[in-house]
């Protein structure tokens, strides 16, 4: 074996491993990592976004990206609209408007849709309907349960004024506000409707 | 440690606990993952892939194209921003001094250095943004006190960040859009330009192809390599070219009886970059997207 | 005196009982590291004359890269570390390998699986996943290959009279584990049939990178360095509590490093990365204290030898650790994002610290497992310059051309061509330390193969003389 191989055999031990002095860590080093675990702890508190899958850096929290999101315009409204109602409404009412015999009665150029005020349109979703209507100069004799009153007033709000501005119809929007209010007015436990009642009832 | 068993344990819990962290974790929130809708509009995001897409994915894994190209955004902030598009009856002088009396709205009050300084150094000419920060409320505020005196001005939420000022995209890149990526080609060096709007920047499909056979005949200094083997070179027949040869400068051209062909794996290249169109917005990465004219 | 000599028998058994499986291991690593390197410098051609590889795409950049970062790391630095590891556990134990035969196979299915997976890189079936991209079967070979060597490591390490551990125990231990599960774990999601979904592939990506890049190499590399140091400088290891200290830290939390800021990925994973990389600071540091505590007092000779190699790798470990956390830091990340910086980092990781390391405990080693001298010992020591000035010209141009790069990717008035071009020149320079590398690796594999063709032709003329030898006498007799 060459010199340098013979020597560094010597090493430490007898036997030439290497040995390692007991001491333990010093003060300092971990008084540094507890300062830096606390420094970093802070910085998550800031830029986590506290583990939402939703939030992304630059926006670092879910507030700062809620306030970022564009305000809703009349666009924004209209998806909503649509999109509820291809999720709720459409599967009876047909996702044109149309109605299925038997079904659902059409809302395309239905007057109970094109309503002046929105009083009546807001009860039908958040009341439900039962006996005969009326609709279109064809009578209907369905039930229909209370389909909106589990939908937050935007929604609502949005799916009403998309069918009063969808296939043809021509009528004003409804805003969440007024869901709100006719909401507030029905209370609890809502009846279903007739056809009597709602023909009595204010627009 | 005395016993060999002590290390698994601390090696096992550390490396277990970035395991949970980093691997289940991830899995569990985004592994299921569906479309997500697109802000302001009925679409959801991200389409999903057709036949050739898939297959041209396939084609940029195998030569490798992710060593040199990005497909990821980063943006570094975002701000709300009122531009002017149109004074009405006014004139500019009248307006900075509307402005000025403005300032001592409560929402206004602290931005009023920013929006002052804004307007001190404008010249008349429109459009012109008066403001572009975080607050939205000043943005809000401001639009309702224009609204009745006949100002037009743009509300608009902005991304912010070299990568979107360069024009690479509009937004930051977020985990919806590689939703259907199978391998996601990220990248991590920027040798060449970043691709992940290259579909709506370079939408020609003939441009695509010829980038890829002769870059240099497009980006005079280019480092790109001419990935000439996805390429067919062979005799024209009866001396015409076929309609899906390239058209090339004289130095890149073969010689006048031959033509250049893209292949199969070309082609699905080709539409698999023009198919990366990330520039929708999104509730994670929000921007008012512009839209044509009204 | 008495004592020492059947001590020393007693080292010269237990290194020659290593002396067919790190041969075996050592052998291929010395041949990788040579092709990968000149892979390596294959796909820096690529930029400095575009179109030599347009007619052939075997040679490509994409591909030719890929494939030699994957030779560097799993053919050449995980080898050589397994084969450094089995020969301090053996003699740390004070025993003759265990199970001999078996890292000897394991050697044969590595090597056989790194080369199935740098052919399909060259002819495309890469995966796609950075440091993974090696197909199934070629990774289920080196999976196998990988449990066999640990195997063999753990029964040694098991059959040690004196039950205390010494500090190479921990971090070489806590590596075999870190490299079992990292890679089948990542293997298992990323290369099945039905991948996660979307960009949860590249969260796996980089966790698996800095477990087995990062972490990984640092527990090997660290725990070759903590064995060799002291025994080159003949001084004790400097410190039990700061060593534990630094292997406690450097394991949980380097291992939560890796996601990079810019991720398009939710805002908690690179929050975590940032917080986890300005954490693992502290076991570099740590490391740091026990190198120079150790090796200081040894003085600062550079005679080319083993411990220059060794000094050199911990240098280049504390260098480069402390640039890849810092390429977590939110702020100055953005200049180096999708730079040359980052390429240049994980080159002096691989051949600046793990390289460096398991050359020099390769070159101590032969000597002593071969019971002979290295026949080229003036090439060995060259070697020790060729790459030092080979790693130190190749790595530093990256960096700095990275961060003129990133300066100018930042600002958008600059046309990305102007960006772009900016780097090539130092990408001229950097390969010329490619090519001083290159010559160097020469040099090791040279080294081995003599030595192993001298052992052979040994062995070929023991046969031999055992064949004739009882003929003779038989002639004598009648």
């Amino acid at each position: 074996m060459s010199d340098e191989t013979k020597t560094s055999c010597q090493g430490n031990l007898p036997n030439g491993e290497p040995t390692v002095t007991r001491s333990a860590a010093p003060m300092w080093i971990i008084v540094v990592t507890l300062t830096l675990l606390f420094f970093g702890g802070l910085y998550l508190d800031s830029h986590s976004g506290w583990f939402n899958p939703k939030v992304y850096s630059p926006f670092n929290s879910a507030e700062k990206l809620e306030a970022f999101q564009p305000q809703s315009g009349a666009a924004a409204v209209a998806a909503q609209g649509k999109r509820v109602y291809e999720a709720v409404c459409g599967i009876c009412h047909g996702v044109d408007g149309a109605g299925k015999p038997g079904q659902a009665p059409p809302l395309a150029g239905s007057e109970w849709v094109i309503t002046k005020g929105d009083n009546r349109l807001v009860r039908i979703p958040l009341e439900g309907l039962a006996g005969t209507l009326v609709v279109k100069g064809k009578e209907w004799n369905l039930n229909m349960a209370a389909m909106g009153a589990a939908l937050p007033d935007a929604d609502l709000a949005a799916v009403l004024t998309y069918m009063r501005t969808s296939w043809g119809n021509k009528a004003g929007e409804v805003t969440a506000d007024d869901v709100k209010k006719i909401r507030d007015a029905i209370g609890g436990h809502p009846q279903p409707m007739t056809g009597d009642q709602m023909t009595k009832m204010p627009e | 440690m005395k016993t060999g068993f002590s290390i698994f344990l601390v090696a096992f819990v550390a490396l277990g606990a970035s395991w949970l962290g980093f691997v289940y974790g991830p899995l569990a929130q985004l592994g299921g993952e569906q479309q997500t809708a697109v802000l302001q509009s009925a679409d959801n995001w991200p389409p999903q892939r057709t036949g050739d897409t898939t297959l041209g994915l396939q084609v940029y894994r195998e030569f490798a194209c992710a060593a040199c190209h990005t497909e990821q955004i980063r943006q570094t902030g975002a701000a709300n921003e009122l531009t002017l598009t149109s004074l009405g009856d006014h004139k500019p002088q009248e307006f900075k001094d509307f402005i000025q009396s403005l300032m001592i709205v409560p929402e206004l009050m602290n931005s009023s250095n920013t929006i002052v300084g804004n307007l001190d150094h404008w010249n008349g000419d429109l459009p012109v943004t008066i403001y572009s920060g975080e607050d939205a409320t000043v943005v809000s505020a401001l639009a309702a006190k224009l609204k009745p005196v006949n100002v037009k001005a743009d509300a608009r939420v902005v991304a912010l960040g070299a990568d979107v000022k360069r024009g690479w995209g509009l937004r930051k890149s977020v985990a919806a859009d590689y939703l259907y990526d199978a391998p996601v080609q990220l990248g991590n060096l920027r040798a060449g330009p970043d691709l992940t709007t290259i579909g709506v920047r370079d939408p020609d499909i003939n441009w695509q192809l010829q980038h890829l056979y002769a870059p240099r005949s497009i980006v005079k200094n280019s480092t790109m390599p001419a990935f000439r083997s996805l390429f067919e070179v062979r005799k024209k027949s009866d001396g015409q070219a076929s309609p899906d040869a390239l058209v090339l400068p004289k130095e890149f051209a073969p010689a006048d009886d031959l033509e250049v062909v893209p292949t199969a794996k070309a082609r699905q290249l080709a539409t698999y970059l023009l198919s990366l169109k990330a520039n929708v917005p999104l509730y994670e990465a929000p921007f008012t997207p512009v839209t044509a004219a009204k | 005196m008495n004592n020492d000599t059947t001590k020393t028998i007693g080292a010269d058994e237990i290194d020659v009982s290593c002396r067919v499986p790190l041969l075996a291991l050592f052998g291929g690593a010395a041949l990788w590291l040579v092709l990968g390197l000149l892979l390596g410098l294959a796909a820096a051609m690529s930029f400095h004359a575009p179109d030599i590889f347009a007619d052939c795409p075997l040679l490509s950049y994409g591909r030719a890269q890929a494939a030699a970062n994957d030779l560097l790391l799993y053919g050449f630095a995980i080898p050589a570390a397994l084969g450094v590891t089995l020969w301090i556990f053996a003699r740390l134990s004070q025993a003759p390998l265990a199970l001999p035969i078996v890292p000897v196979a394991a050697a044969n299915l590595w090597h056989l699986g790194v080369l199935v997976g740098t052919v399909a890189i060259l002819l495309g079936y890469s995966t796609g996943h950075t440091w993974l991209e090696y197909p199934r079967p070629a990774a289920v070979l080196l999976f196998a290959a990988f449990m066999l060597v640990a195997i063999s490591a753990v029964a040694t390490m098991g059959f040690r009279p004196d039950r205390e551990l010494y500090p190479s125990h921990w971090f070489l231990f806590a590596a075999l584990l870190w490299f079992a599960w990292t890679y089948s774990s990542a293997n298992l999601f990323l290369l099945s049939g039905h991948p996660p979904r979307g960009v949860v592939q590249a969260i796996i990506g980089w966790w698996f990178a800095n477990n087995l890049v990062f972490v990984g190499l640092a527990l090997f590399g660290i725990g070759i360095a903590f064995y060799f140091l002291p025994k080159f400088a003949r001084q004790p290891l400097a410190s039990s509590g700061y060593t534990l200290f630094a292997f406690l830290t450097l394991t949980f939390f380097g291992t939560w490093c890796g996601v990079p800021q810019s991720a398009p990925v939710p805002a908690w994973l690179p929050a975590t990365s940032a917080f986890a990389a300005l954490l693992s600071l502290i076991p570099v540091l740590a490391i740091a204290i026990v190198a120079w505590k150790t090796a200081s007092p040894a003085g600062f000779s550079v005679t080319g030898g083993p411990f220059c190699f060794v000094k050199f790798g911990t240098l280049s470990f504390i260098a480069s650790a402390f640039l890849y956390l810092s390429e977590c830091c939110p702020r100055y990340s953005r200049a180096v994002d999708f730079t040359w910086f980052g390429f240049g980092v994980t080159q002096w990781q691989l051949l600046g610290f793990a390289g460096m390391i398991l050359c020099g405990a390769i070159y101590h080693l032969l000597p002593l497992i071969m019971q002979k001298e290295l026949p080229f010992p003036k090439l060995a020591k060259g070697t020790f310059f060729f790459f030092a000035a080979g790693v130190v010209l190749y790595v530093v141009p990256l960096l700095i051309g990275g961060v003129v790069q990133g300066l100018k990717l930042r600002n958008a008035d600059i046309a990305f061509a102007d960006a772009s071009a900016a780097a090539l020149m130092f990408l001229r320079v950097s390969s010329l330390g490619q090519a001083l590398m290159v010559v160097g690796s020469l040099g090791l594999l040279l080294n081995i193969l003599v030595m192993t063709i001298q052992w052979k032709l040994g062995l070929v003329k023991m046969v031999i003389a055992a064949v004739k030898a009882p003929l003779e006498t038989e002639e004598v007799k009648s």
